[in-house]
């Protein structure tokens, strides 16, 4: 589903995001990435939905190597990969079920798609209640509930997550983590960064360590460290 | 994948009513420019249906007589020829006909009360000469020396006040055009600037559509039609002023007599028109185009 080859990405000329990381990930997997701030974490989940281009290697993602897409065709590449994030990034004018059915309606489906498949998604990650609040209206939790609902109401094949429980008290990540186990039992590949030492350790997926941009570790059902 | 109408409508009603001083800031400037443009216009098509015969520097005309035999009209012709290079740059002959379609279209265009007393057979046809020298003395010996020829009913010179007319009008509507060409690079920097200033205050919900593989034309459109729209507008707006200061200068040469002169001056309504529609192309390619540059540096495609 995903694979890396002899990946470097360089910013500025001097940074070292990542230097010749290679990784393969089998579809239907839950992977987190550990370590410190500025291994490359974040850089390894923005290369795979093209937000960034590495400088060396290359990147398959649905068998395709995205190096070679050109700009325009960038848009339907991101259709198949979700991403959710520590900042949850929800549109704070629009209701709960205006923020999912945005992904839906950005994307051209059509009407009574959107009607049908917002309170489903909503009803899978409990809050079906809560689609007429804004998001300032709800608790941390709840909003990373929607941009999760956000994020897979299009049925991608990757999600990707940034940190996803970041701001969130170890309670409510049990929850957003059970959500995330439920997508990845649908079939969902689940790419995770994570600083989250509990959240690894209970959970025993495949865990890839990162330290100054190279992949140091590549163990199944490992722990955080 | 078709963009879907009522979202594009809805998006672009948002952004308008959202920045609406800067939008009306733009829509001014543009209508402000495009109207001085079409002024210029206006007054380069007013004096050339005014000094028409007289362009492209053509200095003295031979009338000849309506009733002219060949063989004089072809020693006239022979005369003129000989001349080249020489004295005579160039000449034209201007038929009974063509004298006719000048006298209906250019010079008294509207005017049927005048035109309808006219017919082709008591026009007189003429020479149109171009002279090499454009020395007032050499021209005056040039034109006199037809004066008597058999068959010449008349030979009048450009004069002073038509050559002045020109000159005047000439500068004028450069200095109008320049003021309206700048006017409408403002009025697109302006354009620009809106259409940045909304893709910023949306900068939350285009990150958002990048995310969830929003094409960039789905993204784009609102914003280009914003733009277009305010160009539109301003053209509207521009066009209206051009029509209303045409219409006031009709009204104003029919009310008084005095200015009858001035009356070879009054634009066609299809003239008219045509500059409208040019005002409107404008409008819209200014408001597309800074627009399309501002979401293009913005968006980061």
């Amino acid at each position: 589903m995903i694979k890396l080859e002899n990946v470097t990405k360089v910013y500025k000329g001097e940074v070292l995001a990542l230097h010749e990381a290679s990784c393969d990930i089998q579809k239907g997997e839950f992977v987190f990435l550990v370590g410190p701030s500025g291994s490359g974490k974040s850089t390894f989940l923005r290369l795979l939905n093209k937000e960034e281009d590495p400088d060396k290697g290359k990147i398959f993602v649905a068998g395709k190597d995205i190096g070679s897409l050109s700009r325009w065709r960038v848009p339907y590449l991101r259709r198949n990969i979700g991403s959710i994030f520590q900042d949850f990034k929800l549109l704070p004018n629009k209701t709960v079920s205006q923020n999912v059915a945005f992904a839906l309606e950005c994307i051209g489906r059509p009407k009574h798609v959107v009607k049908t498949q917002v309170p489903a998604i909503l009803e899978l990650v409990g809050l079906q209640k809560k689609m007429h609040n804004l998001p300032h209206e709800l608790s941390g939790g709840e909003q990373q509930r929607v941009s999760i609902a956000r994020a897979f109401v299009n049925r991608p094949l990757i999600l990707l997550a940034d940190e996803p429980t970041g701001n969130l008290d170890p309670a409510t990540s049990v929850g957003i983590m059970r959500l995330l186990d439920r997508i990845n039992r649908t079939g969902t590949t689940v790419v995770m960064a994570t600083h989250d030492r509990g959240i690894v350790d209970t959970m025993r997926r495949r865990v890839v360590e990162l330290d100054g941009g190279q992949i140091v570790r590549d163990q199944a059902r490992g722990v955080y460290a | 994948m078709a963009l879907k109408i009522d979202y594009v409508v809805r998006e672009t009603g948002r952004n308008l009513r959202r920045n609406l001083t800067l939008t009306v800031a733009s829509v001014l400037t543009v209508a402000v420019s495009l109207s001085l443009l079409g002024v210029a216009l206006l007054l380069q098509k007013g004096v050339a249906n005014a000094t028409d015969r007289w362009e492209d520097g053509v200095e003295f005309i031979i009338f000849l007589q309506p009733d002219i035999s060949t063989a004089q009209e072809d020693r006239i012709e022979e005369l003129l020829v000989d001349q080249q290079p020489i004295r005579v740059e160039r000449y034209r002959f201007v038929s009974q006909e063509e004298a006719f379609d000048e006298f209906r279209n250019e010079l008294f265009a509207g005017q049927d009360e005048i035109t309808d007393l006219v017919t082709p057979d008591i026009l007189p046809p003429s020479f149109r000469v171009v002279p090499t020298e454009l020395d007032a003395d050499q021209v005056e010996v040039l034109a006199s020396s037809f004066e008597g020829e058999p068959g010449v009913r008349k030979v009048i010179r450009a004069t002073e006040e038509i050559k002045k007319l020109e000159q005047a009008t000439d500068f004028v509507r450069w200095i109008v055009l320049v003021a309206g060409v700048v006017l409408l690079g403002t009025g697109l920097l302006l354009i620009l600037n809106t259409i940045r200033m909304a893709m910023f205050a949306r900068r939350r919900e285009i990150e958002v559509m990048k995310l969830v593989g929003a094409t960039n034309w789905f993204i784009l459109v609102p914003f280009m039609l914003e733009g277009t729209i305010a160009g539109i507008v301003g053209a509207g707006l521009g066009t209206g002023a051009v029509y209303g200061a045409n219409r006031g200068f009709e009204r104003w040469l029919a009310d008084d007599d005095v200015l009858a002169i001035l009356r070879s001056f009054a634009v066609e309504q299809g003239e008219v028109w045509g500059i409208g529609l040019l005002l409107l192309v404008l409008g819209a390619a200014v408001g597309a185009i800074g627009s399309a540059i501002a979401a293009y540096r913005f968006l980061d495609v």
